[in-house]
């Protein structure tokens, strides 16, 4: 059933790879490619053609060049961490993977930036700068692992996003090669100033999902780590009480860092997997982190506590030093890890809605639960109205893969209903194309395809994404969950 | 051509009239399209109409203690569609970004009359490319820009504004170099020659909870940071006589060598941004590195070149 790829590799086109990268930059073995199969979204899975590993940007744009010459799809990667298969090689073609780029090339102090290769892993960006008090803010969940590079493809958010913004809000510039070989900068360069004439070239590429070229370097902003940190776990009876607070805090004119929310199935999970000490009969735990000068600190706590006991709270603890702050944060990071203790797979969604629908949404999910009788525990950033609800199925019963599916689709669709998105930082990617439909006009994403050709006028690089009427996979048998 | 749409539709009606004929668009008058269209502070949102002023917004987000972190020059008179399409910032850039980090969700009549939205209501969301960063900055050429939704923040419980004059720009970069190098988050940190006769003033506004000011202004004191000061400077700078000021922007550690080069003319500078504003003689400017991909995106969106020029203008 799988479709035949659009082109097939020739051996000579592959000994011109090798000439270009090295023989070690050259991935074809079946064995070896199973890796890049698919990313964390496992319900799809296509071999990619060929996998190459460049280590400049000069070989970028040879491999680049020779794929245009031969109108052969070209796939950017970075670590696989996506969650939507926003790098699957739906119809083959050659994967150029960034993860041998992966230096932190430059720190400029005084003027907080940073200028990396794209295969820079995310978390090494900080841990370069942290010593002169500075940081990188995006923080997704997979930052010790996920690549800059795919931060811009993504626009990746994580908890801090509430107060800090996302990736967009944080890169300042960058070299993309086009899919025709040409390298452009887009935005502020290293040693230029921070406004640049003309269009917001740079804006409008990030968050493109790998489609309009492949990123090699990144000028991102550093800013100042805050002096202080109170971080405070809350302990609600149920989710409908949380998520007041949640809308109270906002309410009261608070920012934190971070808001995020865990439900009794996933807390449980949590804390078989990690042992933090989270009680293991509360319908939700909040973590709410206020950041920021040491002097409001105390006050805005008091009246985070104070907050979270008016909806009914039973228990706010806040954490005692950096090590419990920092054990509680690797447990919310590593939340959807503790999932295989729960279920042998899961989809994890990712839709938005306005905070102030949070409590509605949460009452439709658990409805949708019960309806389809799966299991659906919650952890996600309440602060933004950015859910992540984790569908739990056996892939051996076909039943419960198209429940998961018709669930899946239910609760995004509910999400736009609501006037929300249905990605807040995942993306579309090869997964939820036909909902792109549902949450634009015809017009809106006629737009969204000029923008491509500018880019890419041949709808080559990352193809069959992101576009209703994109090719899909007949197929549809998924092998195993890697990544659980 | 100059005229007055009362909705989008008659913007939509009026493009792709001109589009069919191949006629230049000129200026619109959007005062007519000024109303709030959804405010609602929980969600901590607001969609407006691209007519409305940003001082207009500015009072009515204000009776919720709310409002959009952006205070560029003139907003009495600054529609938000200006705001947008010019990218205007002003002092508080320091501490609050500019308008492309609170843009949510924007919809634009596009050069062939067709209504498009990019973004949405959700302070978050990837869905689809973000057509809107074009239209920020876009001074109008690819599109119209009729409604906006903005991300807001609570109003500061507090907010206070002190300087300090140095003699030259060593000692002013001195100064700021003892800023950034501190504990201090100021929100605003600039630096001007307005009203001076000789020398310059470095500017730092601390906002938040009063505990949080309190104890940067203690912590400014100690830095030379004694005289408690206001925004006058940039109402006058902006409404002087002469020539419109001209932008430069640098890193920000070689502001002060900017600001040595321009020999004594007027400037306000957001020092922290490396942005210099002035009425001295205009530097060329570089052009942007991509050139070729903008000129596809003119002729890809506007083909008929109906609409306003390609910035730079």
């Amino acid at each position: 059933m799988t479709p035949p790829p659009d082109h097939a590799l020739t051996p000579q086109m592959l000994v011109q790879l090798r000439v270009i990268v090295g023989p070690e930059g050259v991935i074809v073995g079946e064995d070896e490619l199973l890796v890049y199969e698919c990313d964390a979204y496992t319900l799809e899975k296509h071999l990619p053609g060929v996998v190459v590993l460049p280590r400049t940007t000069e070989e970028v744009v040879a491999v680049v060049k020779l794929c245009a010459r031969h109108h052969l799809p070209i796939i950017p990667r970075g670590a696989g961490t996506s969650l939507s298969g926003t790098v699957l090689a739906v119809n083959g073609g050659v994967m150029i993977a960034l993860t041998r780029m992966n230096r932190v090339l430059e720190v400029d102090y005084r003027n907080r930036r940073a200028l990396v290769e794209a295969g820079c892993v995310n978390a090494w960006v900080t841990n370069a700068v942290k010593a002169k008090g500075l940081f990188y803010a995006p923080d997704p969940s997979s930052q010790s692992a996920c690549t800059i590079g795919g931060n811009v493809g993504t626009n990746s958010g994580g908890p801090h996003t509430l107060k800090y913004g996302v990736t967009t809000n944080h890169v300042l510039g960058y070299e993309l090669v086009l899919p025709d070989g040409e390298v452009v900068w887009l935005g502020t360069t290293p040693d230029g100033g921070e406004d640049v004439d003309g269009y917001d070239l740079r804006g409008a590429a990030i968050g493109s999902e790998g489609m309009f070229g492949i990123v090699t370097r990144v000028l991102v902003r550093l800013i100042r780590a805050p002096q202080a940190f109170k971080t405070l776990l809350g302990v609600f009876e149920t989710v409908d009480d949380a998520s007041q607070a949640v809308s109270d805090i906002i309410g009261a004119g608070m920012v934190p860092g971070a808001l995020e929310m865990m439900d009794q199935l996933i807390t449980q999970a949590v804390e078989a997997a990690y042992h933090f000490g989270f009680p293991l009969d509360a319908g939700a735990v909040l973590i709410i982190e206020l950041d920021g000068l040491a002097a409001s600190l105390d006050q805005q706590a008091a009246s985070v506590v104070e907050i979270c006991r008016k909806n009914g709270a039973r228990d706010v603890r806040i954490a005692k030093d950096d090590q419990e702050r920092a054990e509680l944060w690797k447990c919310r990071k590593r939340a959807f890890g503790a999932i295989g203790r729960l279920s042998p797979n899961f989809i994890t969604q990712d839709g938005v809605v306005p905070r102030s629908k949070l409590p509605e949404m949460m009452q439709f999910i658990r409805r949708c639960s019960e309806k389809y009788g799966l299991r659906i525990p919650n952890v996600f950033h309440a602060g933004d109205g950015n859910l992540h609800p984790l569908i739990l199925y056996d892939e051996r019963d076909p039943d419960q893969v198209r429940r998961a599916l018709e669930v899946s689709d239910e609760i995004l669709t509910r999400c736009v209903e609501l006037g929300g998105s249905v990605t807040g930082e995942h993306g579309i990617g090869a997964e939820k194309i036909d909902f792109m439909a549902k949450q634009f006009s015809v017009d809106d994403l006629d737009a969204m395809r000029m923008l491509r050709r500018v880019f890419d006028p041949e709808g080559r690089c990352n193809p069959h994404k992101m576009f209703p009427g994109s090719k899909r996979c007949g197929d549809f048998a998924p092998r195993k969950q890697i990544s659980a | 051509m100059n005229l007055r749409p009362a909705n989008k539709e008659d913007i939509a009606g009026l493009l792709s009239a001109a589009n069919a004929k191949d006629a230049r668009i000129g200026r619109l008058d959007l005062s007519g399209m000024n109303r709030i269209l959804e405010h609602t502070p929980e969600d901590m949102t607001v969609t407006v109409e691209a007519g409305i002023t940003l001082g207009a917004l500015q009072e009515s987000l204000a009776r919720r203690r709310q409002w959009l972190p952006v205070d560029p020059p003139s907003a009495g008179t600054l529609c938000v569609l200006d705001l947008i399409s010019c990218n205007v910032s002003g002092p508080r850039r320091f501490g609050f970004g500019t308008i492309r980090d609170h843009l949510i969700g924007i919809q634009v009549v596009l050069a062939d009359g067709r209504l498009v939205r990019s973004g949405g209501k959700v302070v978050k969301n990837v869905a689809g490319f973000d057509v809107m960063k074009l239209f920020v900055g876009g001074h109008d050429s690819l599109g119209i820009i009729v409604e906006a939704t903005f991300k807001l923040l609570p109003l500061p419980e507090s907010e206070h504004f002190v300087q300090a004059r140095c003699d030259s720009a060593d000692e002013a970069r001195r100064l700021i170099d003892s800023v950034l190098d501190s504990e201090l988050t100021p929100t605003v940190l600039d630096l001007h020659n307005v009203d001076c006769d000789e020398g310059m003033v470095v500017i730092l506004a601390f906002s938040g909870a009063h505990e949080d000011v309190d104890w940067q202004l203690g912590k400014a004191s100690s830095l030379g940071f004694h005289e408690s000061t206001t925004l006058d400077y940039e109402r006058v700078f902006w409404t002087g006589s002469g020539t419109s000021p001209h932008r430069l922007s640098v890193l920000p550690s070689r502001l002060t060598d900017a600001v040595r080069e321009l020999d004594g003319v007027r400037f306000v500078a957001r020092a922290g941004n490396g942005v210099l504003y002035h009425r001295g003689p205009n530097a060329p400017a570089e052009p942007p590195a991509s050139t070729e991909l903008a000129r596809r995106l003119k002729a890809t969106f506007d083909p008929n070149g109906i609409l306003h020029p390609m910035p730079p203008t």
